[in-house]
């Protein structure tokens, strides 16, 4: 009875502590020491080795690469999807929701497998695109960076609507109606009222696509095949194929510290606009 | 500054129609009031100025120019919302000079100039780079109104812009209003429930009932010559009293439903059946035995300056507004008497 409230605060607190530790950073220790482990102590010929081979720097710009491009393309879409979801009725916007996480539904795999389907070479797209003539008799999207985006994009995009949603729902319709009597047409509007007050939501499904796309590997794997390879998928053929444990903590590393530093003025934008 | 003609504005929200073809027109630089009880269609009248509402028939016309198929910012219009409707991502100078920006009027350092112009007549200068959510309610109404006549709209449209503010303010925004209007000269059309506010400000008011013109003119001519029951209702809270009229030795005699007598003026020609309206001022109350009407007190309300009184009267109730140091209780036997000019007969059929 004489507990004080700080110290029933800490022992509510301590179940979800020790799972974080145990689940989050003993396995991120691990991977630290591990990407350190040499025949004769600590050493950092892995990281050397990583950042000296063109091969795998160029794994690593096509990783940022992809990953900025899928982030900027659901952000294309997501910013109108959810501005359209935020203003048509509660029943519509239901349905428009349920759509969107649909793809989240299906297993990854399945889901890829329906893209391999719809690109290879006797798929439905590269036909059409054929009969309309725009392409050569060869051409197919699998294998290519595009079938990457394509797969990914599907993916993610319900992160990045919804993100936005939640941001966009809580803008006052007055503000839009008061641009409009200031001078501002519809996408003026758009762009100097909607756009800035759902920044904090476009920050926020940013980082969660980015982050998302960045570590993925089934998708990227599948759609791309082994010779466009990506950061994760690199990681996983050094634990599989080659059993280089440390190579591949190394690596894992370098995508962790590579996402965090690129995220880092991101978060702070968002800590701006939200305060 | 422009002139605003509506024609005949009808407005159905799906099977339910708001506006039953509304004529109005404003001279420019009058102050116009759209007066009202809450759902009576006077927003949404705005709102059709305004373009952020269309019609189901019927035109508007600013300036001589048919602008009903134009979208708002194709308007030369200003509109301040209730609710102020300030950008929270801008600072308030910047918010001031949206309008100007957006409808590329002067080069930038002539905005800035406007812009420090609106916030000096709001007495806002010092506040300029401060961002909306710092500052109070009455100071975001200011910068609102400042963002209203920055750009010197042909029209300015205003949705009941003090019922936010507490009394003082909204008394100090009144006068400053008023100030505004007659330095500026702006065609103002003023949506308010109060009529208070709508007869302290307007040149002529225009009362809503139900989706239609109940009545409209002066402020003084509305509020003493009550055209309809709804509008002696609305203006001064009157009393509205049941009574039949006829032919007494010295002129038209109401008799109240328990019986009482009043004397009416020679001019009044009606007769049989009517509704007598009875101002809460003009009523003025006495104690014990004399002239004038009997009543018993119901219930006083204390209201500082003044106490207002509930009078069993005539087989119903009546309201007045009586000095406060005349007291009276519960059960009190009371006279009420009235000038017989003050009285305003209304025919049945016009009750509300």
């Amino acid at each position: 009875m004489t507990m004080t409230d700080r110290a029933e605060n800490t022992l509510l607190i301590l179940p979800g502590l020790v799972l974080l530790v145990l689940a989050f950073f003993v396995p991120i220790a691990q991977m630290l020491v591990l990407s350190v482990a040499g025949e004769n102590g600590p050493t950092l010929a892995h990281f050397q080795r990583f950042l000296s081979d063109p091969y795998y720097l160029n794994v690593l710009w096509r990783t940022v690469r992809l990953s900025a491009i899928i982030t900027l393309i659901c952000a294309l879409i997501g910013f109108p999807l959810a501005y359209i979801m935020a203003h048509v009725s509660a029943r519509a916007r239901l349905w428009l929701v349920i759509m969107v996480i649909l793809p989240l539904m299906t297993s990854v795999v399945v889901r890829t497998f329906g893209w391999m389907v719809l690109l290879s070479r006797s798929g439905l797209i590269p036909e059409v695109l054929r009969d309309m003539g725009l392409v050569g008799r060869n051409f197919s999207l699998m294998q290519t960076e595009t079938a990457i985006v394509v797969g990914m994009v599907q993916v993610l995009l319900p992160f990045m609507t919804l993100s936005i949603l939640g941001v966009v729902t809580r803008i006052d319709r007055r503000l839009e109606e008061a641009a409009r009597t200031m001078g501002c047409g519809f996408l003026q509007t758009l762009r100097t009222v909607v756009l800035p007050l759902s920044a904090p939501g476009i920050v926020a499904g940013s980082l969660l696509v980015f982050t998302l796309s960045a570590s993925s590997f089934v998708t990227p794997n599948l759609l791309g095949g082994s010779r466009i390879q990506v950061l994760a998928a690199s990681i996983y053929r050094s634990v599989t194929q080659t059993l280089d444990w440390p190579f591949a903590a190394a690596q894992a590393v370098i995508l962790f510290v590579g996402i965090l530093v690129l995220l880092m003025p991101y978060a702070r934008l968002s800590g701006r606009t939200n305060g | 500054m422009a002139e605003v003609r509506l024609n005949a504005i009808k407005k159905a929200f799906g099977p339910v129609e708001v506006l039953h073809g509304i004529s109005l027109d404003i001279a420019s630089g009058e102050f116009v009031s759209l007066l009202g009880a809450s759902g009576c269609g006077k927003t949404t009248l705005l709102r059709i100025v305004a373009g952020l509402e269309s019609v189901t028939s019927g035109s508007v016309e600013i300036g001589g120019r048919d602008v009903t198929a134009l979208p708002p910012e194709k308007r030369d219009i200003a509109m301040m919302f209730q609710s102020y409707a300030l950008l929270p991502h801008l600072s308030v100078a910047e918010n001031v000079r949206f309008p100007l920006r957006m409808r590329r009027i002067g080069t930038l350092e002539e905005q800035r100039e406007k812009v420090r112009d609106a916030l000096e007549t709001v007495q806002l200068g010092h506040l300029a780079e401060r961002r909306p959510n710092q500052l109070s309610g009455g100071q975001q109404q200011r910068v609102a109104l400042a963002r209203a006549i920055v750009s010197r709209p042909e029209i300015l449209l205003l949705d009941e812009p003090l019922s936010n503010l507490d009394a003082r303010l909204r008394e100090d925004m009144q006068v400053e209003l008023i100030e505004i209007h007659k330095r500026l000269g702006l065609t103002t059309l003023f949506v308010t429930h109060d009529q208070e506010e709508a007869l302290s400000l307007s040149d002529r008011i225009v009362l809503l009932n139900k989706g239609a013109v109940e009545q409209e003119g002066g402020p003084r001519e509305i509020y003493t010559h009550p055209a309809t029951g709804y509008a002696s209702g609305f203006l001064g809270a009157a009393n509205l009293v049941a009574a039949e009229i006829f032919d007494g030795a010295e002129g038209p005699v109401a008799r109240l439903e328990d019986g009482q007598e009043l004397n009416l003026p020679v001019e009044e020609k009606l007769r049989g059946p009517v509704t007598l309206a009875l101002r809460q001022e003009d009523l003025a109350l006495s104690g014990g035995e004399g002239a004038g009407l009997k009543g018993s007190v119901r219930t006083r309300v204390y209201l500082g300056a003044r106490n207002r009184y509930v009078i069993r009267l005539g087989g119903g109730e009546v309201r007045i507004l009586a000095p406060h140091d005349l007291e009276f209780e519960r059960g009190d036997a009371v006279r009420v008497t009235i000038d017989p000019a003050r009285i305003r007969v209304l025919s049945r059929d016009e009750r509300p």
